[in-house]
């Protein structure tokens, strides 16, 4: 069931790059909290406290509230450039992003070898 | 006696107060103090030291230190003399370095964590004290776990690079700590290559784990619950709590336990296991994991490759 038409939560649509993929994200879930709701699997799923890093992604369009990501794994110069860990991303608008986190390599080419069955 | 068990582990936790809410209301331990320098410092409701977890202030997760409590202070000596003959630099640190301790022997090991000995730790007693004590206390909160029971590290091994830190550990642990190997996997050619080693100084299949990464790091830290009903409850307190859970209630093949993984709010991936599994005597036959049944070890009813649980680390 898809209760969106009646705007009790506000949600915003989040689209890979990487592989093509879009889903809604409501404002208090984390784009990557969200996506594994869902079943999605575009961004690898790790500790989901900002801690491990696997979830790295950039912003390329939108805007997102964060909290807390570890600086091992975002340097302030990624993050001033919209470098996040997507779990601990929360969107405020439409967003596009593209994967650069631990497995991306992995993900995509898990993408393309579906998409060419 | 050399070393007793394992003592505390000092985690690095980006938000305290939500770090605080976790092992306090979570987990269910019990706050015991605050450190010199803000440390937050807490003990499970079985134990009797004033703490096992030592929380600490950082911009990122993972682990500063684990440390392990020896029997007699003198085996501090013992044991600073046998590292530093394996090749193992050491500083003896005075009473007090470690909050409410007495001296501790600093080591790093080959896998690049920072490990303590300690022989003195200020004893609080247990929740439900020593004359006729009632099997548990009231109030406890959360799983209500009992113990830190052991530490799981992330190893760097790098076989293209001839890197095998995991070996490295085990050596050092058995020839210079006097640690027993209970489980292991062998992998290669031959079989001869060991990326996983479970060892004890107790009587349970580990009180430390060292495990094969990419690169070195904090895969868990455990604590002990008394029955699978127990980790089937632990599932229910994480659901409550929108804790992320890493791996739901099952069984491990290596060590047999019972478990469930879970992380705290910084990332820093936690275990609630039941069952001590089997009785570790130093005669024990090492059991070894093949190869190509490391994920019939790690998750025994699906056998099933689960790659978070391997790659991701703090």
């Amino acid at each position: 069931m898809d209760f969106s038409g009646l705007k009790g939560i506000v949600k915003h649509i989040t689209q890979i790059t990487d592989t093509n993929e879009e889903f809604e994200c409501a404002e208090g879930k984390s784009i990557l909290g969200a996506m594994v709701e869902l079943g999605r699997k575009g961004i690898t799923s790790g500790c989901h406290g900002g801690g491990c890093g696997v979830c790295k992604v950039q912003i390329l369009k939108g805007d997102v509230k964060t909290e807390n990501m570890s600086r091992a794994h975002v340097s302030a110069d990624e993050a001033a450039s919209g470098v996040v860990l997507a779990c601990k991303a929360y969107p405020r608008s439409a967003v596009v992003l593209t994967v650069t986190g631990l497995l991306h390599k992995n993900i995509v080419r898990g993408a393309n070898a579906k998409s060419s069955k | 006696m050399g070393v007793m068990r394992i003592g505390h582990v000092s985690l690095r936790v980006m938000d305290m107060d939500a770090a605080i809410n976790h092992y306090a209301n979570v987990i269910g331990l019990i706050h015991t103090g605050t450190g010199p320098n803000g440390e937050q410092l807490f003990k499970g409701w079985d134990e009797w030291d004033k703490y096992s977890i030592i929380l600490t202030q950082s911009d990122r997760a993972g682990m500063n230190h684990v440390a392990y409590k020896v029997e007699h202070d003198a085996d501090l000596d013992q044991l600073s003399e046998k590292l530093q003959e394996y090749g193992v630099k050491t500083t003896m640190h005075k009473a007090g370095h470690l909050p409410d301790c007495g001296r501790a022997l600093h080591f790093t090991m080959p896998s690049g964590h920072e490990m303590y000995l300690f022989a003195e730790k200020d004893a609080v007693g247990k929740a439900v004290g020593v004359r006729n004590p009632a099997p548990w206390p009231d109030g406890l909160k959360g799983t209500g776990a009992h113990w830190l029971d052991h530490v799981a590290l992330a190893c760097e091994v790098n076989p293209d690079k001839g890197i095998n830190t995991v070996a490295a550990n085990h050596d050092l642990f058995r020839d210079a700590l006097g640690f027993y190997l209970s489980e292991q996997v062998l992998v290669g050619p031959d079989a001869d290559i060991r990326v996983v080693a479970f060892m004890f100084r107790t009587t349970t299949p580990h009180d430390i784990a060292f495990l094969p990464n990419e690169k070195s790091g904090l895969h868990h830290i455990s604590f002990f619950l008394d029955s699978w009903h127990d980790i089937l409850k632990a599932g229910d307190v994480m659901a409550k709590n929108n804790v992320k859970i890493d791996i739901p209630p099952t069984r491990h093949g290596i060590t047999r336990g019972e478990t469930i993984y879970f992380f705290d709010p910084s990332g820093n991936r936690n275990e609630t296991f039941a069952g001590l599994g089997y009785l570790a005597q130093p005669d024990m036959p090492v059991i070894t994991w093949d190869e190509d049944q490391t994920w019939r070890g790690i998750f025994y009813h699906t056998g099933e490759a689960h790659a978070p649980f391997t790659e991701v680390i703090t």
